[in-house]
């Protein structure tokens, strides 16, 4: 489990977990809003860094300031925007979780120490450090959801390919 | 990966921890409760002021835990507010306008790095305080090594190597279809770290195929080229023929560059 500063005053704790057994019963749960405490489950696979997720909850944290959600909760916009998409129901599909997903991204704002305990409780898997994410990412499932060519990445990392298309989506 | 907390410690605490345990005098103390406070007012801006333009600021700031550049439209107040709103495109209201200018910059930059052309990464786009987010690029502008040349003589190793980044970068964007609108050598920086070339302020461009608007382009950097760096000796030449081997419809542009120098920027509106 590590904690970002990700404005001046609200911080998101993240924590990694791969060999998930729980996951369908995780979705129900997501699904009925009775996940508790309310946590943003992401598939991990396509994500290779923690700054995009950073830049995510950056915006959702700007868009809830301004009560200008586009969904439901700060948590499931936090995965809409990782998506870089604005199909809301296509984004949660392949960024959140899913029946099958064992390799998991546990993310909440302002998570006290207790709460994200009971985060660990809740998701049957093995927590592993942030930094496996580099190592663990699928890159040719990143670069087919994010349409990034072979010449961008001559230029530019997979995290800020990732980050330009988080930002630039409303502009699109 | 280090992330830096940006938040400075509660004041309470300093006060608790240094004043006991490590007996800081307390002028000390006052000193960086100023300082303290000066930081404050920094994050209720956006950062410090890099530079103040004519139709945007620039300030150096911090987003979640790295160095950027956050670009600050704003309605430009020397003009009459009546004129202004006429002159602003039709249907549209100020402040409408200039977040279409950002949304139009953001677009226009990430499709230049799609086409593999390197531009700081985009961070956000706020359209409600018109601001654009960037990767902090670190380094010096194309212009202040070529005027450093000119002062200091010439390493014909290193503008070769400029010149051929900067042909094969505008190739890339005209073939692309995109016009950058602005190419001086300011707009132009020399990454620090790999003395790759890194193209900035897409504020003036847009998408186009036409021979007309990328000679234009091309004759904009030639000028700016003229003008300042004349002691460098053909920088232009270089640039081009950089150009012809990375644009595959080089030669249409540079007959239209041919006319375009006769005539100038401007198109004669005439018959």
């Amino acid at each position: 489990m590590k904690v970002f500063q990700v404005n001046g005053s609200t911080t998101l704790s993240l924590a990694l977990f791969t060999d998930v057994t729980n996951s369908r019963q995780l979705l129900d749960s997501v699904q009925t809003g009775k996940l508790e405490p309310e946590v943003a489950l992401l598939n991990a696979s396509l994500i290779p860094d923690v700054f995009p997720i950073l830049a995510a909850a950056h915006k959702a944290l700007v868009s809830k300031s301004r009560e200008s959600l586009t969904t439901r909760t700060l948590h499931s916009e936090l995965i809409y925007n990782y998506s870089g998409s604005k199909h809301i129901t296509e984004s949660l599909k392949r960024c959140g979780i899913s029946d099958d997903t064992t390799y998991v991204l546990a993310a909440r704002f302002a998570a006290s120490h207790d709460e994200m305990k009971d985060v660990e409780k809740l998701i049957k898997g093995k927590e592993i450090d942030l930094l496996e994410l580099e190592g663990r990412a699928n890159n040719a499932q990143i670069q087919k959801h994010y349409k990034i060519t072979p010449q961008e990445l001559a230029i530019s990392s997979l995290a800020d390919a990732i980050v330009c298309r988080i930002a630039a989506r409303d502009a699109l | 990966m280090h992330y830096r907390l940006t938040e400075p410690p509660p004041a309470a605490y300093l006060h608790q921890h240094w004043s006991k345990k490590e007996r800081v005098p307390t002028v000390l103390l006052f000193f960086y409760i100023i300082i303290m406070e000066v930081d404050r007012e920094e994050k209720e801006g956006f950062g410090v002021l890099v530079k103040q333009g004519a139709e945007a600021r620039v300030f150096e700031s911090n987003f979640v835990g790295r160095r950027s550049i956050i670009k600050e439209r704003f309605s430009k107040k020397y003009r009459h507010p009546l004129l202004d709103s006429k002159l602003t495109l039709k249907r549209l209201n100020a402040a409408n306008f200039l977040h279409l200018c950002s949304y139009q910059e953001a677009r226009c930059m990430t499709k230049a790095r799609r086409l593999g052309v390197p531009t700081p990464a985009l961070y956000g786009v706020d359209p409600l305080l018109h601001t654009l987010t960037f990767e902090y690029v670190d380094g010096l502008s194309v212009k202040e090594i070529l005027l450093d040349f000119g002062s200091n003589g010439v390493n014909e190793e290193r503008l070769d190597d400029i010149a051929t980044q900067i042909g094969n970068a505008v190739g890339k964007l005209h073939d692309g279809g995109l016009i950058h609108g602005d190419l001086t050598t300011s707009n132009m920086i020399i990454k620090r770290d790999n003395n790759r070339l890194v193209l900035i302020d897409f504020g003036l461009s847009f998408t186009s195929t036409l021979p007309e608007d990328k000679a234009v382009d091309l004759y904009v950097l030639e000028r700016a080229l003229l003008s300042m760096h004349s002691s460098c000796g053909n920088v232009m030449d270089k640039i081009l023929s950089a150009y012809r081997k990375s644009s595959k419809q080089w030669s249409s542009t540079m007959n239209k560059l041919a006319q375009v120098r006769q005539r100038g920027r401007k198109r004669t509106m005439v018959g």
